[in-house]
């Protein structure tokens, strides 16, 4: 299929989104590392946040490219595209994750030996709590979504060209294979980066909690580039309300999953009353992490539930745009709930810090840096999908 | 075979017009049964009247002719329960989440999945009713006024349980009537005895086909599909919260909520496969449901069946890494221990069998898809059975351990509950149509106006 | 079918879904209000042709939900924390995650039953088996594979030709006119109606009756109510006279006790020996017993001031050089055994108590026949004690 039949023309997308990606990354990264030599250990958590918030956007957004080609879904992909180019960060992951490994001391309590040595249940973990072992199996995660990501990618943008429907079979079989990966991965990266911080605590919704969170933000990413594209006419002309409505739906779908993981795992660990398992939300219950709490439970989910309820307020463009910005700052929100009370410790009052909101910026920056790079290499419509004109045709 | 992804996989085969499909759906329901019928129908209600006898001897002898003892104070009552109930859930989400999801593919199976749905839970809810020992007491415990001031213990899963099946059983109940009345409606139409024309008459409540009605209709089924999808993750979550509120190890664990719901979709869909393996080729039905829907259904299974074995995985992980030795404990103990014989087959059947389903080839055969999902909800029951036995029978207090051994009373209530299922198919294959008419025409080829916007043929 | 002449509407089928909304499009555009579109199953874009809105039924569902939601939840706060709150399990009496499972549940219960119900009853104001479209070949049509519009006689702009040619000109394969059918006696009173009524209001009534009065007391199902021990006033086969209450055996004695071995004997062969000291806590039982049984005869110190004013004989004074001769044994039979107008106080007293009431007669004895030396001990002692 040639350009001029399926109505797409490429649209170079304006530099300046380059140069404020440029910009948020520069000044993020010359703060951060103020912030690092400022205050070392508050950085490293800080750092972390975003490198996480990073990796949900980035993973998630693989993720849903993969979860398209499984389920064999035509709606999205008039706009797959778009979250090929924000799963093109992955490969940063790898560079980023680096001052984290200088700081495990910081941040991890049982990558201390003395630590390990005062406690028989830690003693036990250290067989998978170690930090030589910690190194290696996250270089191997973010190798194995590398390896993925590129071979995806690959034969999407091939088939613009060639138009070769056995590379949607292709793609079709390595999202099945990546899908179980991805589950496990993430859930390793879940108790590894997030868990682990506590090392006493444990649950097993853990991975599926995040995972939650991580397909909450890249649908959001999503659906915001997308409208503003289309907005903008960078897209199809034949994408509609029907399709915005499905991102809608399903944004609103995974606020609601949230809360039902959220309040799961919540409720059971409330129930069961066992010290070992309350301290974690004890910790985020004192001082001023109550506030924070409750402001989670009304943001991550109140709002956008009831905001994204009727048919209405699916279908319209502006609170769409909205809803998807605040799902991404609240994930962010989340993250950080997830990881600062790990750095009081109780031990004393927790206050914010200007080095608390640093980091965000460089991860916003490399984002936009490089999805404009891609956007301006290859098409943000896959031309060549067989499936697109059934996705452009998609009607409710 | 090469498939082409720019064309959508044809809904109905064989070119089937509206009028044909009226045809084969009501035929059953036109027709006498021929033998086979009854002697299916004869075999299914002696497992129920074996099931009857179960429950009579339960009933004048008391509980004690079950083999619930000291520590495993829950047996096979509520492991039934929890199973019966998990197979429910497939018909909701075929009906529901797939109708949410607008995957026209459920049209065909919709509305027997939907039966299912209703059979199993009326098969789950004797469960809760005859294991209280003095059931025609049973009246005491709805909440009424009285001099001790008691009411419900709000706190307690068992309640919330209460509340979540009845919800369910009503809502589904309503969503699969409200689907019934545009059939109720054509099947008084094409009546022709007197007794059937009453009958279908009162049943549609008069449906006229209007347009006017019809906005309001799909507004009402949409909502109903948009009430019934949380309410069905919403039924097997507190299923999975009467055992993960306990501190007991191996209950008390967080995941239990999605891997509960997993494992109920799971083992319902393999139970709607099971049956429409039957049904699609005694109704001459396969032209309706296709070898599509069977693999689309068996991809569902494997998907869900994944979902499973990583909760297993989970479970085992965290065993091992919270360092608490009891957990530990009952994680080995439920790997080699006296149940180590259940635990295996439920691993088996549960996360090997269905990797057979990673291949187009056996997701489209009959004898394997057969075998596999027979398999599978052998070890759906199993997994249910582990979980309560494994982790009762050997807790805290070495002293108290003990083993539980099922009696003939049990197993005849089990085999009567599928009896009272499958009678109940039986009996709805041939009075109510199994694929909604309704729907089915408006997906057939050539259903929808063309000028509003391309193919419906899919 | 017979039908009465009225008409109710026109009525034309089309063959393709193309067609009919083409159809309803021209027959909006027209003018026409009370017309209908009728097909077997929702035809996309119909909605729009036919120059409708959404469908409002999604506010029931939002009102009733959040009503149910607070009800339950509320009703759940009542019980637990107001009416009669129990401590379950630690947790406090209002707990919140507890409650979100039930306040859940019953919010999509109202929820669906309301718009269901609201459904059916209001928005399409059904059952309506008797309306005139009914039964027509019009509706068979339109049940199976057909597509249908209807314009209505009661239609501003109605006029029969008119209408008929511009269904004909729409394109449909057929016009047929709908008639209203004969009139039928309002139906609330037909015999058929009210028998079937009778018969459930009897059947109910004869069921709950049953149920309640015969079903509930068949054995087995009121086993415990009938059991083999023997209860209160019951009576028993096993016994000769059919009494379940036997009095107790010929010689069982009561707890604590032992038997006096002169009962009824007015002179005994010997007496018992006090095996009492006189401790002052004894004599403290004594005197409160030797008051309560014996004062009211013998008066308050022994000494035959009775209360009894001539009622019944008085008891003697116990000063008398007789009685104080009496070994403790002797009056210990008086008072167990009685002696002539005076009843036995076995069943009053206790041993130790009877002791302790011949005790303290030996000091009312003392007391009243004091000597010298007594009271100058006794004078000795109180004044120490005001010294103490």
């Amino acid at each position: 299929m040639s350009k001029n039949e399926t109505g797409y023309t490429k649209k170079n997308l304006p530099d300046k989104i380059a140069k404020i990606g440029g910009i948020l990354f520069a000044v993020g990264l010359l703060l951060g590392i103020a912030g690092f030599l400022a205050d070392t250990y508050r950085a490293s958590f800080a750092y972390l946040v975003s490198f996480i918030f990073f990796l949900s956007i980035t993973i998630g957004s693989l993720f849903l490219v993969a979860l398209e080609y499984a389920a064999g879904a035509d709606w999205s992909t008039p706009f797959r595209r778009i979250s090929e180019f924000f799963a093109a960060s992955l490969p940063l992951l790898i560079i980023f994750v680096i001052p984290l490994f200088f700081n495990t001391g910081n941040l991890f309590r049982w990558s201390h030996a003395d630590y390990i040595n005062s406690d028989q249940m830690l003693q036990a973990k250290s067989a998978y709590l170690n930090t030589p072992f910690f190194v290696v199996r996250v270089i191997g995660i973010l190798l194995l979504w590398l390896v993925f990501y590129y071979v995806i990618t690959k034969n999407s943008r091939k088939q613009d060209s060639t138009g070769d429907q056995t590379l949607t079979k292709k793609n079709i079989r390595l999202s099945v294979i990546f899908i179980p990966l991805f589950a496990i991965t993430v859930t390793l990266t879940a108790v590894d980066w997030v868990m682990s911080l506590e090392s006493r605590w444990f649950s097993t919704m853990f991975g599926v909690y995040l995972f939650s969170g991580i397909v909450w933000v890249a649908l959001a990413v999503l659906t915001y580039t997308a409208i503003k594209l289309r907005e903008n006419g960078y897209l199809h002309s034949a994408i509609k309300e029907d399709h915005y409505y499905s991102l809608g739906t399903l944004l609103f779908a995974f606020t609601a999953f949230w809360g039902y993981i959220a309040f799961s795992q919540y409720m059971l660990i409330w129930y069961g009353n066992l010290p070992e398992e309350t301290f974690w939300f004890m910790q985020r219950w004192s001082g001023g992490w109550k506030i924070i709490s409750i402001l989670l439970i009304v943001t991550h989910f109140i709002v956008p539930f009831f905001s994204l309820l009727s048919y209405e307020a699916k279908t319209n463009i502006k609170r769409l745009k909205f809803i998807s910005l605040w799902v991404i700052a609240i994930h962010f929100l989340d993250v950080y709930w997830l990881i600062m009370p790990s750095m009081t410790r109780n031990d004393h009052a927790y206050t914010f810090s200007w080095i608390d909101f640093v980091y965000p910026l460089i991860f916003i920056g490399l984002l936009m840096v490089v999805f404009s790079k891609m956007a301006q290499k290859y098409n943000l419509v896959p031309i060549g999908d067989p499936k697109l004109q059934r996705g452009l045709n998609f009607h409710l | 075979m090469s498939l082409d992804y720019s064309k959508e996989i044809p809904l109905v085969q064989g070119d089937l017009t509206m009028a044909d499909l009226d045809n084969a759906i009501t035929k059953p329901m036109d027709t006498k049964p021929n033998n086979k019928y009854f002697i299916a129908l004869a075999f299914t209600t002696s497992l129920l009247l074996l099931g009857l006898l179960g429950v009579a001897l339960t009933f004048y002898y008391g509980i004690g002719e079950w083999g619930n003892n000291q520590p495993v104070a829950w047996g096979w009552g509520i492991t039934n329960f929890v199973f019966w109930v998990g197979i429910a859930h497939a018909g909701t989400l075929i009906s529901a989440i797939l109708y949410l999801l607008r995957q026209k593919w459920r049209t065909g199976i919709a509305r027997f999945a939907e039966a299912m749905t209703i059979f199993a839970v009326i098969c789950a809810g004797i469960f809760p009713i005859i294991h209280t020992g003095r059931p025609w007491l049973a009246g005491y415990l709805i909440p009424y006024p009285n001099s001790h001031g008691l009411w419900p213990n709000f706190m307690s899963p068992l309640v919330w349980d209460v509340f979540a099946v009845s919800t369910y059983f009503i809502v589904s109940l309503m969503f699969w009537y409200v689907g019934l009345i545009p059939d109720f409606a054509t099947l008084r139409d094409r009546a022709t005895t007197k007794a059937k024309k009453f009958v279908y008459s009162f049943f549609s409540l008069g449906w006229r086909h209007s347009n006017r009605h019809w906005r309001h209709y799909e507004k009402v089924y949409m909502i109903l599909a948009g009430l019934a999808t949380p309410l069905v993750l919403s039924v097997h979550t507190v299923v999975s919260f009467d055992f993960a509120v306990a501190v007991l190890p191996g209950w008390h664990s967080t995941i239990f909520p999605p891997y509960f719901v997993a494992g109920a979709i799971f083992s319902g869909f393999a139970m709607v496969v099971t049956a429409l393996i039957f049904i699609r080729k005694v109704f001459n039905l396969e032209d309706v449901i296709t070898m599509d829907h069977l693999d689309r259904m068996n991809k569902i299974i494997l998907l869900t069946g994944s979902m499973v074995g990583y909760a297993y995985l989970m479970e085992f992980f965290i065993s091992w890494y919270s360092g608490v030795p009891t957990e530990q404990f009952v994680a080995i103990n439920r790997a080699f221990g006296p149940y180590a014989w259940g635990y295996w087959i439920m691993v088996s059947c549960n996360s090997l069998f269905p990797q057979l389903f990673w291949f187009r080839k056996f997701r489209r055969s009959i004898p394997v898809m057969f075998i596999v999902v027979i398999l599978v909800n052998v070890g759906m029951w199993f997994e249910r059975f582990i979980i309560i036995a494994s982790s009762l029978h050997r807790d805290f207090l070495p002293s108290s351990w003990g083993y539980f051994t099922p009696t003939w009373v049990d197993f005849s209530i089990l085999i009567g509950s599928f009896g009272l299922f499958f009678t109940l198919v039986l009996l709805f294959s041939r009075t109510l149509p199994v694929v909604a008419m309704s729907e089915i025409k408006g997906v057939v080829e050539g259903a929808q106006p063309s000028h509003h916007g391309g193919d419906h043929n899919g | 079918m017979d039908k009465g002449k009225k008409l109710h509407s026109v009525a034309a089928l089309f063959n393709k879904p193309d067609e009919i909304i083409d159809a309803a499009k021209k027959t909006n555009a027209a003018g026409y209000k009370k017309y209908d579109v009728n097909t077997p199953y929702p035809v996309h874009g119909m909605d729009s042709a036919m120059g409708m809105g959404q469908s409002k039924v999604g506010f029931v569902t939002l009102f009733f939900g959040l009503f149910g939601a607070t009800f339950i939840f509320l009703f759940m706060w009542w019980s637990t924390a107001s009416s009669y709150s129990i401590v379950v399990g630690g947790k406090p009496f209002l707990s919140t995650p507890a409650f979100i499972p039930i306040t859940f549940e019953t919010t999509v219960l109202f929820a669906a039953i309301s718009t269901v119900v609201g459904m059916i009853a209001v928005f399409f104001k059904l059952p309506a088996n008797s309306h005139p479209i009914h039964d027509t070949d019009y509706m068979k049509a339109v049940s199976g594979d057909k597509y249908g519009l209807v314009i209505e006689a009661e239609d501003e702009k109605f006029n029969k030709a008119e209408v008929t040619e511009f269904l004909k000109g729409l394109g449909a394969y057929k016009v047929e006119n709908i008639y209203y059918p004969e009139f039928e006696k309002f139906r609330l009173f037909e015999p058929k109606f009210l028998l079937f009524l009778v018969v459930i209001a009897v059947g109910t009534c004869g069921m709950t009756y049953v149920t309640l009065n015969k079903l509930m007391y068949v054995t087995p199902f009121g086993w415990m109510e009938f059991q083999s021990k023997l209860t209160a006033q019951e009576g028993s086969d096993m016994w000769a006279n059919g009494e379940g209450m036997r009095p107790p055996v010929e010689g069982t004695v009561a707890r604590d006790d032992m038997p006096y071995p002169f009962m009824g004997q007015p002179t005994p062969p010997e007496v018992l020996s006090n095996p009492t000291l006189p401790t002052k806590k004894l004599l403290k039982l004594g005197q409160k017993k030797f008051l309560t049984f014996c004062s009211p005869c013998h008066g308050n110190l022994a000494d035959g001031n009775s209360r009894l004013r001539g009622q019944f004989p008085a008891g003697p004074t116990l000063h008398s050089a007789k009685i104080i001769n009496y070994p403790d044994g002797k009056i210990y039979h008086i008072i167990t055994n009685g002696q002539n107008a005076m009843p036995s106080y076995s069943r009053q007293t206790t041993n130790k108590e009877r002791w302790a009431i011949v005790d303290y007669i030996r000091v009312l004895q003392r007391a009243q026949n004091a000597k010298e030396s007594d009271l100058q001990a006794i004078n000795k002692e109180s004044v120490s004690n005001v010294q103490k």
